[in-house]
């Protein structure tokens, strides 16, 4: 309908005869029926152009493209090749097969997985009861802003801080693990054992706050009215709380655990700098190997096949994040 | 509340679960504050005094922590000794050109994207979605090769394209869903009233305003906090603060109060600008999933 109107049910004028005019018409105004023609700007708001809002978006798609796209099929291609630091050579699936052989790649997956896990378990149930606790509490302003405080720091600092606190000759925490008797001699980032719940700790510590903050909007949406029939009905708080927050609850802690499960794969900075994957390998997570085999030996063919492995699995976990975001708004909380 | 003369009972249980959130919610907030707690105070210490902890077991000593003499040399020493100030400088261009550029872009995106339908739509959101979820090393490993073929490493220019990749996704994907919320009508009327297609966008900008301003910071914090692409892209001639907080830390010495100090100077920033956006916060941190 871009033509817009221009011919309201009219024969066409014959070429070269003049349109009647209203208005501004001083010497030549033609007596003629008003009737034959009504003219209008040929380009009144033409409807919706969609080449207008390609235009619009064409700058973010150049740069997404260079930035996403490009790399990506880099990526592709790196993964068939033996890239250092110069030019690379082909060398075909022999990046892929000998991933199979790697022990420390599977181990890699293993302990992210672990990582992952305990890193959620704490999280969810920490932060959940924290949420219950805080909502509707007298200071909940105040306590709300204090849970905030951990989640902007920079994950690299917070790592340092925690290196700090670990430290075996004079950390706060060691002593205070020391003191309690839950720690022989011995520091806590040097010991196979407590290393892997070291880095777990500092990500509950920072992320349990997300948790938190998300259920708590959940919690708001709870409807009272349900909770109120149910007490009338006899049931105790708990049961309450089983029986109708929770399951009102489910789909936001849904989109917590997919997130943190998301981030738990995007950000190594904290780990990197506790532990860099020591020791012992005890904490090298896949991300971390990664890291080392790209960026510290530079064996950029090799690190694109174990990207690309991570990324395949990332973006089936992002495919269920999607389709969690996407369902109609009144299913949503 | 004067004369409240019903008296309220409460079963035990409920005292109990009372009792026991307020132990743990104290518990709770100590562990959570303490690391912030424990930076800012040893920043202002002097090196011995830091190392200052009671022996095991006695609690008593804990007060040795605030037996201290503050001093303002560590900030000194980073920005005397240290060049912190470039590195400032460095992170806010980098933050700051990245979160410019996501926005500007994102927002023209992210209007067309709410006002057009078709084919193929699902599928570019998806791709937009999935960069911004990419782990970062992954997504490092071929921006690295690419930018060194075009010279990009270790300059402010590549690394405000690095982050780019995570903050013009996240912008499309949330500004999107502002634009939703502004019902075509008003665009509508505008053009009834004479207004250009542009300038009908340009009218409804001030509708999602705040939002678009909550967001710049959001992408300036993300960008700010980021450790992997400046340690590896920005390596060389754009060191941001993290990175040269990370390099305070040597095999021989690690300068403790300096690098608390460092850990004050990329933190607080950050803390004050969240607590200015924090309505959007958790918007912005769940992509949109959740609103408050």
């Amino acid at each position: 309908m871009t033509s817009g109107v221009t011919n309201l049910g009219a024969a066409p004028l014959p070429p070269g005869s003049k349109l009647f005019r209203a208005r501004g018409t001083s010497s030549d105004i033609e007596a003629r029926p008003a009737t034959t023609t009504l003219s209008l700007p040929s380009r009144l708001n033409p409807a919706a152009p969609r080449r207008y809002y390609l235009y619009l978006m064409a700058p973010a798609i150049a740069v997404l493209a260079f930035i996403s796209l490009y790399p990506f099929v880099w990526l592709i291609v790196m993964s068939l090749q033996n890239v250092g630091v110069g030019e690379g050579e082909w060398v075909g699936l022999k990046n892929y097969t000998r991933l199979f052989s790697d022990e420390r790649f599977l181990e890699g997956w293993v302990l992210l997985a672990q990582y992952s896990a305990m890193c959620l378990a704490l999280q969810l149930s920490i932060g959940l009861l924290l949420a219950v606790i805080v909502n509707g509490a007298r200071w909940e302003k105040f306590l709300v802003t204090a849970l905030l405080m951990p989640m902007m720091m920079a994950p690299a600092v917070a790592g340092l801080v925690w290196l700090f606190l670990y430290n075996g000759t004079f950390g706060w925490y060691h002593w205070l693990f020391q003191s309690l008797g839950m720690l022989e001699a011995g520091s806590i980032l040097s010991s196979t054992d407590t290393a892997m719940l070291a880095i777990v700790l500092v990500d509950v510590w920072q992320w349990t706050p997300l948790i938190t903050l998300i259920a708590l909007a959940g919690l708001k949406r709870v409807p009272q009215d349900q909770l109120e029939a149910n007490m009338v009905d006899g049931a105790s708080p708990l049961r309450n709380f089983f029986a109708i927050t929770l399951p009102n609850l489910y789909p936001v802690l849904l989109i917590a655990i997919m997130l943190r499960f998301m981030d738990n794969f995007r950000f190594i900075d904290a780990a990197l700098v506790l532990t860099g994957g020591g020791p012992a390998d005890s904490t090298k997570i896949l991300p971390i190997y990664l890291f080392e085999v790209a960026f510290k030996f530079f064996k950029l063919g090799r690190g694109a096949a174990i990207a690309l492995t991570l990324l395949v699995v990332t973006i089936i976990l992002g495919k269920l994040l999607v389709r969690i975001f996407e369902k109609p708004k009144s299913e949503r909380v | 509340m004067a004369s409240r003369d019903v008296v309220q009972y409460k079963s035990p249980l409920a005292v109990a679960f009372k009792i026991f959130s307020v132990i743990f919610l104290s518990i709770y907030l100590i562990w959570t504050l303490l690391p912030i707690f424990v930076m800012f105070v040893s920043s202002f210490k002097d090196l011995l005094e830091a190392f200052n902890i009671p022996e095991v077991g006695d609690w008593a000593g804990v007060m040795v922590f605030f037996d201290f003499s503050p001093t303002l040399k560590h900030y000194q020493s980073l920005f005397y000794d240290n060049n912190f100030g470039e590195y400032m400088v460095n992170s806010l261009i980098a933050a700051g050109g990245s979160a410019v550029i996501a926005v500007t872009f994102g927002s023209m995106a992210a209007y067309s994207l709410s006002r057009v339908e078709f084919r193929g739509k699902g599928d570019l959101f998806f791709w937009i979605i999935s960069t911004r979820m990419a782990p970062v090393v992954a997504v490092m490993v071929p921006l690295y090769a690419i930018f060194r073929s075009f010279d990009l490493i270790g300059t402010l220019p590549g690394l405000i394209l690095a982050y780019t990749t995570f903050n013009l996704p996240f912008a499309i994907w949330i500004l999107k869903g502002f634009f939703d919320n502004v019902p075509y009508s008003i665009e509508e009327a505008q053009m009834v009233d004479g207004a250009t297609r542009f300038q009908a966008f340009m009218s409804i900008l001030p509708l999602v305003a705040p939002g678009i301003a909550a967001f710049i910071v959001l992408c300036i914090l993300f960008a700010w906090n980021d450790f992997l692409f400046a340690a590896i892209i920005g390596s060389g001639g754009a060191k941001t603060l993290p990175v040269a907080t990370r390099e305070l830390v040597q095999p021989q010495n690690i300068q403790w109060g300096a690098i608390m100090a460092a850990g004050v100077v990329t933190t607080l920033p950050m803390m004050l600008l969240g607590l200015v956006i924090r309505k959007y916060l958790v918007t912005g941190m769940t992509m949109g999933a959740v609103k408050e």
